[in-house]
């Protein structure tokens, strides 16, 4: 009896053993934000499911269908069953590729987180669609809403293809995703969130968009723990702007709590739209992430 | 009050190299660039209140401020700052340092001379000498040398400074102020510094002029010391050396004195000196020849000054005093024979009369030509005087004579008739004789009728009247005249007295004609002389006391000993306040002259200090500033 022919890998962003520990996983979002659309999340409202939900009293008008004759054999009174209602749920990869995200393999852990979140979506039968920001005034790559095993592939292939360049802030990222985007659910929004703009007004517009923001801020080593013991001249990777400090490891107390700052501020801002925040260095490996860190916090069951 | 300044405010300009400084730094501070991702947090950071308050501003730009620092701390050096030390600052000082033999006491056992100390504080000095200031150093024993002009050459005025050395010999105030006096004339200044332990006589004979700050070192230790040494001739044939001993006013004790004649030890005695008291010693020695005698003090406890420990004196051969007198001047002859240890030229049995003589008495003229070192002319005009005195026949009598001179002692010359006249030609008088280096020991009235002169070999009295055309012969003094000055004789001839010679100069040395000559010193230098037409070598310094040998082409002729014997020196005695002339008085000051100090050195170590810890803060301390 030959052995068998070891299982070729379908991408390069996740081993097939991490893709097959994905396959009994799912988002667990915070609230519950799902589409009309018929879909496999239960929603609040009562629905047509298959699922049995509860029983309330009839009243002309409602479809006969649904009264339990049983219960009217026995009581002689009709009662209507209730099922639960399975509404689609929208996850929208949100992938920061603007040039910071090149340092130290930020976009490379990014890259596999953000296609772990589109497979776990695309297993559990969700609308899956993928948009990645570049260049301020350019328009982001996206990958339309996709949905079922067949579109992995696709989605692989949008999340391989991206590199890093360009100086597309954040904000401006979220504008553009919600102008091509419709739909509930969640935003898995993969990025280092150093931004000059105002990151406040898109974590607003992705809640009123009916989207959970759930942020992944990938940070590297080096600007977890900066090696600025003296005079240096900074230049912005985006910009190109520069920044000259002198007695850099004096500062080094101040950037920590400004990061610090920062970290907290995200999270504050995540929590308070039914998100969840998660930082992460870029040196940590994908799978502890995901199946560590994320398990652990309840982002993903 | 001002406490400083600046030598060298021209040098100000050089603050206006902060400019590029400034401008360089910002312009040309090479920072290594670094990409980071974002400067988000980085300008938050910056904009931070706490990183932009005054301190932290001065932290980030600590390398500026740093170098800034050293610039003002090298434009500093360059001003050339002090601070003062004395109450003004003069440009030109002369220094006198007091280098004679008291300079020389120490003030503890091993401890440093006064010459030390003084060199030191002058020393000082040069150190802290300014630009603009000129110093002249000027030491001065029995006599002054001006060392430097005035300079600010620090090393030429070191090495003067190092040449001081102490000389065996009194000091003389006087001169030195004179020569400084005279400096004033080219190069005038306000004031003079004097450094001197005092030991010099409290009134000076000096117009001062100038202000004088009189620097008084501190005293010296005790000290005990010969200060006279001298030898007659006994009765029995031998010597009586006499020895002195004094002291400072604090030293008293014991000592031993010995005596050494030609190097063997002769006596040995123990003295005590009481405080403020001298002690006198009488050693009898006896030798048919020539002997050198040396006297050695040996003080029991510490005695601060070495240079009057010992004297040494020389004693001729013992002979009888040679007189040459012609049988025409019968009453010298006679007067003569009454005399012991006389030999009679030429004898009263023959005319044989050859050789040296010690005194000539002679009324012809040509006798004079004998070499003798002393000389009595009687009834003719010396040759160098004929231009001012002639001789008359008119009489003359005595208007007055010296009787403290010893050639005239117990004469009584009044009422002495003379029949011949020595009279001043027309518009001379005596002080024609004082220039000739003659002087008048009898006046007549018209002139002189006896005249002394000393030269430096020989002594010459002239009678200028015929003694056998007066009186004198006839009187109870002429004898006794003619005693004195045989006795004169015996001191010039050495025969009859011997005296130490002191330090300052050698006595006139009597050798070969025409001889070349070294003289070794005590401190082994050597010195030329070369001695004169009649063989005298005269005007040898003798600074240092010891013997100093007289060598002939590498070969020892003669040895003579010369000794300190000064009763000042050896008291170490001195003068808190030296009176000038017009009752003008200077006191010792109360203060140490202080010098300007000098800071630029200190600011140029301050920022070389400045450089270290720059260079260490940026390029060595490991993480950088903390």
């Amino acid at each position: 009896m030959q052995p068998l022919a070891p299982r070729p890998q379908m991408t390069t962003l996740l081993t097939n053993s991490v893709l097959d520990r994905l396959e009994r996983l799912r988002i667990n979002p915070v609230g519950r934000r799902t589409s009309r659309s018929r879909g496999e999340h239960l929603s609040g409202k009562g629905g047509t499911s298959t699922e049995f939900c509860d029983y309330r009293d009839y009243t002309p008008g409602d479809d006969t269908r649904f009264v339990d004759w049983n219960i009217f054999a026995r009581l002689h009174r009709p009662y209507l069953k209730q099922f639960h209602k399975e509404e689609e749920r929208h996850v929208v990869l949100l992938i920061d590729a603007s040039a910071s995200m090149k340092f130290e393999d930020k976009l490379n852990l990014a890259k596999p987180l953000a296609a772990a979140f589109g497979v776990m979506g695309l297993l559990n039968n969700e609308r899956v669609s993928a948009y990645a920001s570049h260049q301020v005034g350019g328009a982001p790559d996206r990958l339309p809403p996709c949905r079922g095993r067949a579109n992995m592939r696709t989605l692989f292939q949008f999340i391989e293809n991206l590199e890093g360049h360009g100086d597309a802030p954040l904000e401006r990222a979220v504008d553009s995703l919600l102008r091509h985007h419709r739909g509930r659910g969640v935003c898995v929004i993969v990025s280092d969130f150093l931004s000059f703009g105002d990151l406040k007004r898109g974590f607003n517009l992705l809640h009123s968009a009916g989207l959970e923001p759930l942020g992944i801020q990938i940070l590297s080593p080096r600007e977890i723990e900066p090696d600025v013991a003296n005079d240096l001249r900074l230049v912005d990777s985006e910009t190109q702007e520069t920044l000259d400090i002198s007695s850099g490891a004096d500062l080094l107390n101040l950037y920590q709590e400004y990061r610090q700052r920062l970290e907290n501020d995200l999270a504050l801002m995540c929590r308070r739209r039914s998100g969840r925040f998660l930082p992460v260095s870029s040196a940590t490996p994908v799978e502890s992430v995901l199946f560590d860190q994320m398990r652990r916090q309840g982002w993903i069951e | 009050m001002n406490w400083g300044g600046f030598q060298s405010l021209s040098q100000l300009w050089l603050l206006s190299l902060l400019v590029p400084l400034v401008l360089f730094y910002f312009l040309k501070l090479k920072r290594p660039r670094a990409e980071i991702p974002s400067l988000v947090l980085w300008r938050q950071v910056l904009q931070d209140h706490r990183v932009n308050s005054p301190f932290q501003r001065f932290k980030r730009n600590l390398l500026l401020l740093l170098q800034i620092l050293l610039l003002l701390f090298l434009v500093l050096a360059a001003l050339q700052p002090f601070w003062r030390g004395g109450p003004g600052r003069n440009r030109r000082l002369p220094v006198l340092v007091d280098c004679s033999a008291s300079m020389g006491a120490l003030d503890k056992p091993g401890g440093a001379s006064r010459l030390a100390e003084a060199k030191r504080r002058v020393r000082e000095m040069i150190d802290g000498l300014a630009s603009g200031q000129e110093l002249c150093l000027i030491s001065f024993d029995n006599t002054p040398r001006k060392l430097t002009g005035f300079t600010n050459n620090k090393r030429l005025l070191r090495d003067a400074l190092d040449q001081i050395e102490v000389a065996d010999v009194a000091s003389d105030l006087e001169q030195a102020l004179r020569l400084v006096q005279a400096l004033g004339r080219s190069e005038p200044f306000d004031e003079v510094l004097l450094f001197s332990d005092g030991n010099f006589p409290p009134r000076v004979n000096f117009d001062l002029s100038f202000k004088l700050n009189y620097q008084r070192l501190s005293p010296a230790g005790p000290n005990l010391g010969i200060t006279a040494l001298s030898a007659q001739r006994a009765a029995t044939g031998g010597w009586d050396v006499f020895v002195q001993i004094e002291g400072s006013a604090d030293a008293e004790g014991s000592a031993s004195v010995e005596l050494f004649q030609d190097g063997n030890s002769m006596a040995n005695e123990r003295i005590t000196v009481a405080r403020g008291r001298a002690q006198r010693m009488v050693f009898q020695t006896k030798s048919d020849h020539a002997v050198s005698l040396r006297v050695q003090l040996t003080p029991d406890g510490f005695d601060s000054l070495a240079a009057d420990n010992a004297a040494y004196l020389d004693l001729p051969a013992s002979r009888p005093l040679r007189v040459f007198v012609p049988k025409t001047l019968f009453s010298y002859r006679h007067a003569l024979q009454g005399i012991q240890d006389i030999e009679l030229f030429p004898q009263e049995t023959g005319d044989e009369a050859s050789g040296a003589f010690d005194l000539v008495m002679s009324d012809r003229p040509q006798d004079m030509d004998i070499v003798a070192r002393t000389r009595l002319s009687v009834g003719f005009i010396p040759p160098d005087l004929q231009r001012f005195i002639e001789l008359g026949t008119n009489g003359s009598a005595v208007v007055d004579w010296r009787r403290d001179a010893p050639v005239l002692q117990h004469v009584q010359l009044a009422d002495l008739v003379v029949l011949d006249q020595p009279s001043f030609t027309a518009n001379a008088g005596e002080a024609d004789l004082e220039n000739l280096g003659y002087e008048v020991l009898i006046h007549g009235q018209r002139g002189p009728l006896l005249v002394r002169k000393q030269d430096s070999d020989a002594l010459r009295f002239a009678l200028l009247f015929h003694t056998d055309h007066s009186t004198l012969p006839y009187r109870v003094g002429f004898p006794i005249f003619v005693e004195n000055v045989v006795q004169a004789a015996l001191e010039q001839a050495g025969l009859a007295e011997a005296l130490a010679n002191r330090t300052g100069a050698l006595p006139p040395l009597t050798l070969t004609p025409h001889g070349r000559y070294q003289i070794q010193t005590p401190a082994q230098m050597t010195e030329a002389a070369t001695a004169d037409d009649h063989g005298i070598v005269s005007g040898v310094a003798a600074p240092r006391a010891g013997y100093y040998s007289i060598l002939e082409n590498g070969a020892q002729r003669r040895r003579v000993g010369a000794s300190l014997l000064s009763p000042s020196e050896t008291a170490l005695a001195g003068v808190a306040q030296i009176e000038f002339n017009e009752q003008l008085q200077v006191a010792a000051a109360t203060v140490v002259v202080k010098t300007d100090w000098p800071l630029w050195q200190a600011l140029l170590m301050v920022a070389l200090g400045m450089l270290l810890v720059e260079w260490w803060f940026f390029q060595k301390k490991p993480g950088g500033w903390k």
